[in-house]
């Protein structure tokens, strides 16, 4: 192909300079056209769909058969959905298979790596504890449902070490953040209680369950009892629950594998200051206790001495 | 204690500046919420709100007779068969004259739903657009204490601060306070269409705050516009 000689173009740099315009439209020359915006104004490109023009000539895709195929009664009018020509349906002989559990709790994950890149870019403050609320609110998280679990994906890109509270978390993300000198605590959280705590309307963690647990230790939720009068026989560890001013109180769990999951060390719940010595995270099997041991020992002691009073 | 709000989190606001009316005088600064007059230009949206209003200001009154409420009989013009000419059924038919209208318009109502939170960010939108290309005008008052206003009033000022004919007009909003006093502006732009147009404020919609050059805007008026339209801003308290 040749070269196009851009004469036009070139022939219009030429003559502009040599022929001045006329004085009396020098006004119309630069002049602006002060539209205004109602004229553009138009929805986003991806708001609607382009109708299909059927039957509009072969460069349209939908021209001939106007995407009908040929002959018969699809062609012409209406077919039963799913008609397979009197044999059984295919939704018949190829039913849906397998179920969902609609009581499964819908956990929002979120990752160590995503979370120190919320940090680098300042989204998230390490210096405070980081809790569904802030995770939320930086958009680290999105759809935040019945809860928040921690995971561990690229747990090596993780620096900074964080005070993080969260619904669960798995027992690799509880070690990485431990190795980095931060801590993981789990509580237990439900869709309305997040609910709440994301208008603003709860605490995002203090309970009166998590009173004496290793939350308080971030906030404190309550007082010392006062001195003991000489009438009142209180425990020297009662305490009275002063929990921050919010408009709901947090739910704490009332289900036995909820009340086990928090009150578990691994799980690194925030209830497990209610396990007590000798006892295990279970509620279910429980250690022998000591009243037991004696009752067993009187009702012996009762069955011999009766078997020694016996007559005949 | 005071909490420190990060910068990057912290409500950003805009400048603009309070003038005196006629005379133009700069009075002070003025403070608004980015969130209010320095949002990002969305076309899309403002489309949405002008096509929701448009169609809410259709009347929808057109009235027209179907075949069936023509008022006549059902009688058959001519025999069937033997005449020569077409078919006929009765003389309601819409292809003869005097007939009904085929499926003509009936009253109806246009009016479309657009989520109220979207109309609202498209007003705070079109008030945005106005402030970032320095054609929203803030004044203390409308109000020309005592003067009598009128078209040559009005011609006169307009044309010294380049505002009317020629400078793509400009629309005055008035706030509902002291409207006595402006009767003046209101009267001489009614006579003086050419140099722009005056309204109470719960007169306007998005569609005015884009119509004309520039927006001359009562305080008073822009604080009620504004608050009048940020759902989107505040919590929804509970009733009771």
């Amino acid at each position: 192909m040749p070269p196009r000689l851009q004469l036009a173009r070139a022939a219009k740099s030429l003559t502009s300079p040599q022929f001045p315009v006329a004085t009396f439209l020098v006004p119309f020359l630069h002049q602006q056209r002060h539209a205004s915006i109602l004229g553009s104004l138009s929805d986003a490109p991806g708001a609607y769909n382009k109708r299909i023009r059927r039957g509009r000539g072969p460069s349209s895709g939908k021209g001939k058969t106007s995407g009908r195929g040929h002959k018969g009664q699809k062609q012409h009018g209406k077919v039963p959905a799913g008609f397979n020509g009197g044999q059984t349906t295919d939704e018949v002989t190829h039913g849906p298979r397998g179920f969902k559990n609609i009581f499964a709790p819908e956990i929002a994950p979120v990752n160590l790596d995503r979370i120190q890149e919320w940090i680098d870019k300042g989204r998230l403050d390490a210096s405070k504890p980081i809790t569904l609320k802030e995770l939320a609110r930086s958009r680290c998280i999105h759809g935040v449902k019945d809860g928040v679990k921690l995971l561990a994906k690229n747990a090596g890109e993780l620096r900074t070490p964080i005070n993080i509270i969260v619904s669960r978390a798995s027992a690799t993300a509880v070690a990485a953040v431990e190795k980095r000198g931060g801590s993981v605590i789990s509580r237990y959280y439900t869709a309305q209680s997040i609910r709440q705590i994301l208008k603003g309307d709860s605490h995002p963690f203090a309970s009166l369950e998590a009173i004496g647990g290793p939350l308080e230790s971030i906030i404190p939720m309550s007082t010392p009892a006062p001195a003991a009068d000489s009438g009142n026989t209180t425990p020297s560890s009662a305490r009275i629950p002063a929990l921050p001013k919010f408009r709901y109180r947090l739910p704490d769990p009332a289900g036995r594998t909820d009340i086990e999951y928090y009150r578990d060390p691994a799980h690194r719940g925030y209830l497990v200051h209610t396990v007590k010595e000798g006892e295990g995270p279970s509620l279910f099997f429980k250690p022998p206790k000591e009243g037991e041991k004696r009752i067993k020992r009187v009702a012996e002691a009762k069955k011999k001495a009766v078997e020694a009073n016996k007559l005949w | 204690m005071a909490t420190h709000v990060p910068s990057h989190v912290a409500p950003q606001t805009v400048l603009t500046t309070l003038y005196d009316f006629p005379t133009l005088e700069p009075l002070r600064f003025l403070t608004y919420p980015s969130t209010h007059l320095y949002l990002p230009p969305r076309k899309d949206l403002l489309y949405r709100a002008v096509v929701f209003e448009g169609d809410a200001s259709r009347q929808g009154t057109a009235s027209t007779k179907w075949r069936t409420e023509v008022h006549g009989s059902g009688r058959k013009i001519r025999p069937q068969k033997g005449s020569g000419k077409a078919r006929l059924g009765d003389k309601k038919s819409p292809m003869l004259r005097g007939g009904g209208r085929a499926f003509g318009p009936k009253p109806r109502d246009f009016s479309t739903d657009l989520p109220k939170k979207m109309y609202d960010i498209a007003w705070r939108t079109a008030l945005s657009y106005r402030y970032r290309r320095g054609e929203l005008i803030v004044v203390d008052s409308l109000n020309i204490g005592g003067k009598e206003g009128g078209k040559m009033w009005i011609k006169e000022v307009f044309g010294r601060l380049g505002w009317g004919q020629g400078h793509r007009r400009s629309t005055i909003i008035s706030s509902l306070q002291d409207a006595e006093e402006k009767v003046g502006i209101f009267s001489g732009l009614e006579d003086a269409e050419e140099e722009g147009r005056a309204l109470l404020v719960d007169d306007v919609d998005v569609k005015d705050l884009l119509k004309t050059g520039r927006l001359v805007v009562e305080k008073r008026a822009l604080d009620w516009m504004l608050k009048m339209h940020q759902s989107d801003l505040v919590r929804r308290t509970r009733r009771g």
